[in-house]
């Protein structure tokens, strides 16, 4: 027998353990990493009352237990304005893994503020759980219609978390972040710049002045070239032609104000750049107005 | 692109777990910490799928990243071969005669320096080309090519030896 079939035989004969499908399948469960797909979204200046705020809650603690958890434990008040968790719960089903952690404003001093915020926070998120959890439903519909079990099956993983990126006594600046992971994942990122003396959700032109435009356009233009000349293989940019950057087109583009108080523009995957460089941030070296 | 190549990795990866495995211990020596090596595979290769280009190449890059992983966990491992280890691991063939002759061919295989190694297995167990090969180990066709020279010659002469 040549050398190459010995070699061979004795190779496959390598004993396959048990535990190899489970560690597999966990790798693959535990590390789908989510992709991020940003999605722009104008905030509605809804007007809610401190009744409708209150009356969202009654229906969550009445139908969510995890929440009614939560909320024994709301936290002490302090005087400095904060975002906090207003709610956090975990919920296990075959269908999916919720794990959400819910922001809300306090202590700003404005109460108006302060409710229309996080009511528009809280409602947003149950939206966002609501087509998440119904996704899943028929994603595991479809994988069970043809042919999958429940034996392989992977619940879907929806997340939702929030990192403040700026605050101090006049501006809080925070992103909250849903992920969902199934057989494809993606991510959505919703931004939030609040103005909390004057109760205001910031834009673009409050933080930059009139020129905001001409200010963002100009710097996000120099640093895609910066970005190309140093590594163009990793800064494929989509030219203007096929639909890359060619100027913001309001004051709402998605930005939030980072640790050194500077504008941080943000253009979502695909926007302006192929889908595998991901979302893309420009920072705005202007010193903030307000 | 990041879906398509993220779900073509997966299918990839299910589908093909057995010879991962097979890879991953033929460099770590024991049953454990193959595991792992699959395992810190293939979630390294979820986190950085994006920097993929190419969908094409998704199965010879997780070669790559899965030959990185092993290689880095066998040097943490004891280098001599355990003969004990490699019988019970082995799966017991009808043959006495052919288990003692494939404990001693695997024994001789993993002794093997992993640059030698990494191009046997891809070669001949894992069937690739000699272009594939050049592009996970990040070397070109005539190295690889040399290298596999003198990995069957080791082999043969190491045969020779343990049958005399």
């Amino acid at each position: 027998m040549s050398t190459i079939k010995k070699t061979r035989k004795a190779y496959n004969s390598i004993k396959i353990p048990e535990e190899l499908n489970y560690v597999v399948n966990r790798a693959i469960h535990e590390e789908k990493i989510i992709k991020k797909k940003n999605i722009q979204i104008c905030i509605k200046t809804a007007t809610a009352t401190l009744a409708t705020t209150f009356a969202l809650f009654i229906v969550l603690l009445n139908t969510n237990e995890s929440f009614a958890k939560a909320m024994e434990e709301v936290p002490i008040i302090g005087e400095i304005a904060e975002v906090f968790t207003v709610r956090e719960y975990r919920e296990e089903s075959d269908t999916e893994l919720i794990d959400a952690k819910v922001p809300a404003i306090k202590n700003t001093g404005n109460t108006d503020l302060e409710n229309r915020i996080n009511y528009e926070i809280s409602s947003k998120i149950n939206d966002i759980l609501e087509e998440a959890k119904q996704r899943a439903q028929e994603y595991k519909n479809a994988v069970l219609e043809t042919g999958g079990s429940m034996d392989n099956y992977i619940p879907t993983r929806i997340n939702i978390d929030y990192k403040i990126t700026y605050q101090d006594k006049k501006i809080i600046s925070f992103v909250i972040t849903k992920s969902e992971s199934m057989a494809s994942a993606y991510q959505e990122q919703y931004f939030y710049n609040i103005d909390i003396q004057n109760g205001t959700e910031l834009s673009l032109k409050d933080v930059l002045g009139a020129e905001y435009k001409e200010i963002v356009d100009m710097e996000v233009k120099k640093q895609i070239q910066q970005r190309q000349e140093e590594d163009y293989e990793n800064n494929m940019y989509f030219t203007e032609d096929e639909g890359g950057f060619s100027g913001i087109d309001n004051e709402y583009q998605d930005f939030y104000i980072n640790k050194d108080k500077k504008v941080t523009v943000v253009f979502q995957k695909y926007e302006i750049a192929p889908g595998y460089m991901g979302i893309q941030r420009f920072v705005i070296p202007n010193e903030i107005i307000i | 692109m990041t879906h398509i190549a993220q779900e073509i990795l997966v299918e990839y990866i299910k589908k093909n777990e057995e010879k991962l495995y097979r890879i991953a211990y033929t460099y770590t020596k024991n049953q454990e910490n193959a595991l792992d090596v699959v395992q810190e595979a293939i979630t390294k290769s979820l986190e950085n799928i994006s920097k993929l280009r190419n969908e094409e190449y998704v199965k010879t890059w997780f070669y790559r990243i899965l030959i990185n992983e092993a290689i880095k966990a066998s040097k943490n491992t004891k280098s001599f071969i355990d003969y004990e280890t490699i019988t019970n691991e082995l799966s017991s063939q009808s043959n006495e005669n052919e288990l003692i002759e494939n404990i001693d061919t695997f024994a001789i295989i993993q002794k093997l320096k992993p640059k030698l190694k990494t191009v046997i297995i891809l070669r001949f167990f894992e069937n690739l080309k000699i272009e594939e090969i050049a592009y996970i180990t990040k070397t070109n066709t005539n190295t690889v090519k040399s290298r596999l020279y003198k990995a069957i010659e080791e082999i043969r002469k190491d045969l020779e030896e343990s049958s005399v």
